[in-house]
C-alpha cells in the first residue's frame, strides 16, 4: 500500500524537481525577451524553442507550471479546510441547514464557475494570483462539503458518535474528535480532482485573456500557440503537453490519499 | 400531474433566486471591490469633470441601495440600460444578438455529446466488442473525461485544420456549418466521456435486470434490446449529467469562441471585460446564467416527463 501511495505521488514530484532544476537553471526573469529568436524551434540553447518575441519556453513553462500547482494546492486545501466542517456540521444538525447545505453544493457544483470568474474579475483591473484564486475558492469548497454531508450521514449513527454524544460531549466537540477526523481521508481524495480543475481553469483564464499581470501562465503560452499554429506549432504542443500533464498528475496524486482510507 | 407542477414551479422559483444571486454577486464585485468603476471604464488620465459624467451614466452618483433597486428592477424587466460604449443600443439587445451563435454552439454540442456517448456507452456494455475492446473503450472514456479541453481543443485544430486541412482554420469568416460542426464537437467531447462513464454504470445495473432477459429470450436482437428495453430506464441518470456539465459546457463554450473568433456570449463577455462596458458586462453574465438555469429546469421537467419513478417521489 505504501509504495502504491509513493508511485501516485511520483508523478507531480518528477514535473516539480524538473520544473523547479529548470526554473533554477535560467537566470533572470521568465518573461525576459529576445526578439531575435522570436518563434524559433526549439535547439539546443532553447530545449523547448521560443515563443513570441523569443521568450524562452522552457523557463516560461517550467515557471508556469510551479506558479500553477502553487495556486492549486492553496485553493484546494482552503476549499478542503472550510468545506469539510461545513458539510459534517451539516449533516450533523439534520434537517433543514443539511437540506439546505445540500442543495447550495448541488448548484454550486453545476455552476458555471467559469462564468463568475470572469465576471468577478471585470472588477479587477489588473487581476493577481491572490484574486484569482479567491475567485476559485468562492466555489471549490462544494465538493468537500458534499462528501462530508454524505459521508456524516453513515457516521452520526456510529456507535461512537452517539457515546459520545451521550457521555456529554457538546456538538461542536464531537464534530471536531469524532466525526471530522473519521472523515479526512475520503474527503481529501476529491484535493486532487479539486486542484486539476483549478490548474486548467487558470490556464483557460489566462488563455482568454485574463491571466495574472506578470504574464506567466500556462494559458499565456497556449493563445501564442494559437496565434502561431502555422509559423510555430510547438508553442502549441509545448503548452498543451504541460497543461495536461500538470493536471493528470494532480489527479494521479489524489489517489495517494485514497490509499490511506483503505 | 399536481405534484409535478409543483416539483417544477419549485425549480422555477430555485432557479429565479440563482439568477439573482449571481447577478447582484456582479454588481457587488463591481461597485465594492477597491478600485473606482468610472476609473475603470476611462483610465487614469480621465478629468474630474469626465468621471463625475461617467457616473451620472451609470447612475454611480447615487446610493448603493438606490443603484442596487434599479439593478433589481432592469433585472425584472431585462432592461439593463444603454451599452456604454456604444451609445443608443440597448446592453440587452447586444446580449440578445450573442446569444444565438452560443446557443447553437452550445445546443449541436450537447446533442452530439450525449449521441456520443450514449453510443459508446452501450458499445462498452453489449455484446458486440470483445471484452478486451470494451476495456480500452471505457479506458477512453476515462482519459477524455479527465482531458482539459483548453489543452486538446487547440492541438486537435491544429492537427486537423492547419496540417491535415479537414476542418477550417479558426478565425476563417468562410467557416460556416462545418465550423459550428467542429467547435461542437470539440465542446462535446468531455461531455461524450462523462455521458459515457454514467451511462455504462447505470446500463450495468440494469443489465442483470430479469426484462432485459425476458426481451432477449422473446427474440429480440442485441441493438434492440439496448436501445429500445435498456436504455429509456437510464435516461434520468444521463440527462442529471448533461444538465451538471451544462457550466463547464458554457465556460468551454467561451475558450472555443475565443480560439474560433467565433461571435458569441463568451466573446461579448471578453470585449465588454476589456472596453469596461460594465451593462453589457452585466447583462452577458446574467443571461449566460439565464440560459444555464433554463437548460437545468429542462432536464429536470425531461427526466420526470420521461421517467414515471422520479415522479412517483
Amino acid at each position: 500500500m505504501k509504495r502504491a501511495r509513493a508511485a501516485s505521488l511520483a508523478p507531480l514530484a518528477v514535473i516539480v524537481a524538473a520544473c523547479l532544476i529548470a526554473a533554477g537553471a535560467h537566470a533572470g526573469s521568465p518573461g525576459r525577451l529576445d526578439p531575435d529568436l522570436a518563434w524559433c524551434s526549439p535547439s539546443w540553447d532553447r530545449p523547448l524553442g521560443c515563443g513570441e518575441a523569443g521568450v524562452d519556453l522552457l523557463a516560461m513553462v517550467s515557471s508556469a507550471v510551479l506558479r500553477g500547482i502553487v495556486l492549486a494546492v492553496v485553493v484546494a486545501l482552503v476549499g478542503f479546510a472550510v468545506g469539510t466542517p461545513l458539510g459534517a456540521a451539516a449533516a450533523l444538525a439534520r434537517g433543514r441547514s443539511e437540506r439546505f447545505v445540500e442543495r447550495a453544493c448541488d448548484l454550486l457544483q453545476a455552476f458555471p464557475t467559469f462564468i463568475l470568474a470572469l465576471a468577478v474579475l471585470g472588477a479587477v483591473r489588473s487581476p493577481s494570483r491572490v484574486h484569482i484564486g479567491a475567485v476559485f475558492a468562492l466555489t471549490a469548497w462544494a465538493p468537500f462539503a458534499r462528501l462530508a454531508l454524505a459521508q456524516t450521514r453513515v457516521l452520526r449513527d456510529a456507535a461512537f458518535v452517539e457515546a459520545a454524544t451521550a457521555l456529554g460531549r457538546s456538538r461542536v466537540g464531537v464534530l471536531a474528535s469524532h466525526v471530522v477526523p473519521n472523515l479526512l481521508g475520503i474527503v481529501a481524495v476529491q484535493l486532487g480532482s479539486t486542484a486539476a480543475a483549478i490548474v486548467v481553469s487558470e490556464a483557460a483564464l489566462a488563455f482568454v485573456g485574463l491571466g495574472p499581470h506578470d504574464g506567466v501562465s500556462l494559458g499565456g503560452v497556449l493563445d501564442q500557440g494559437v496565434a502561431a499554429m502555422l509559423r510555430a506549432p510547438h508553442v502549441l504542443v509545448v503548452g498543451a503537453v504541460a497543461v495536461a500533464a500538470t493536471s493528470a498528475a494532480m489527479l494521479v496524486a489524489g489517489r495517494a490519499a485514497e490509499g490511506r482510507t483503505r | 400531474m399536481g405534484r409535478l407542477a409543483r416539483a417544477l414551479a419549485a425549480r422555477a422559483v430555485e432557479s429565479l433566486l440563482v439568477v439573482v444571486a449571481l447577478a447582484s454577486l456582479v454588481f457587488f464585485a463591481l461597485r465594492l471591490l477597491p478600485g473606482d468603476p468610472a476609473r475603470l471604464v476611462l483610465g487614469d488620465e480621465a478629468s474630474e469633470a469626465d468621471l463625475a459624467r461617467v457616473r451620472a451614466t451609470l447612475h454611480l452618483d447615487q446610493p448603493l441601495a438606490a443603484q442596487y433597486a434599479r439593478f433589481l428592477r432592469g433585472l425584472a424587466t431585462l432592461d439593463l440600460g444603454d451599452s456604454y460604449r456604444r451609445p443608443g443600443t440597448s446592453a440587452m439587445a447586444r446580449v440578445g444578438e450573442a446569444l444565438v451563435p452560443t446557443t447553437q454552439l452550445a445546443l449541436v454540442g450537447v446533442l452530439l455529446g450525449a449521441a456520443l456517448g450514449v453510443a459508446a456507452a452501450i458499445a462498452a456494455s453489449g455484446p458486440w466488442l470483445p471484452p478486451r475492446g470494451r476495456l480500452w473503450l471505457e479506458r477512453a472514456m476515462v482519459a477524455a473525461a479527465a482531458a482539459p479541453l483548453v489543452a486538446f481543443a487547440p492541438v486537435l485544430t491544429w492537427a486537423l485544420a492547419a496540417r491535415l486541412r479537414l476542418v477550417p482554420l479558426p478565425g476563417d469568416p468562410d467557416a460556416g456549418a462545418s465550423g459550428l460542426l467542429f467547435a461542437s464537437a470539440l465542446l462535446a467531447v468531455p461531455l461524450a466521456a462523462h455521458v459515457g462513464r454514467i451511462a455504462r454504470a447505470a446500463l450495468a445495473d440494469v443489465a442483470r435486470a430479469p426484462f432485459l432477459a425476458v426481451a432477449s429470450a422473446k427474440g429480440g436482437r442485441p441493438l434492440r434490446v439496448w436501445f429500445v428495453h435498456a436504455l429509456p430506464p437510464v435516461v434520468g441518470p444521463i440527462v442529471t449529467v448533461v444538465a451538471t456539465q451544462l457550466g463547464a459546457l458554457l465556460g468551454g463554450a467561451v475558450v472555443l469562441e475565443r480560439m474560433f473568433e467565433r461571435r458569441g456570449l463568451g466573446t461579448l463577455i471578453l470585449e465588454a471585460y476589456s472596453s469596461r462596458d460594465l451593462p453589457v458586462l452585466e447583462g452577458a453574465v446574467v443571461a449566460s446564467g439565464l440560459l444555464f438555469v433554463a437548460a437545468q429546469a429542462l432536464g429536470t421537467a425531461v427526466h420526470l416527463a420521461v421517467d414515471p419513478r422520479a415522479r412517483a417521489t
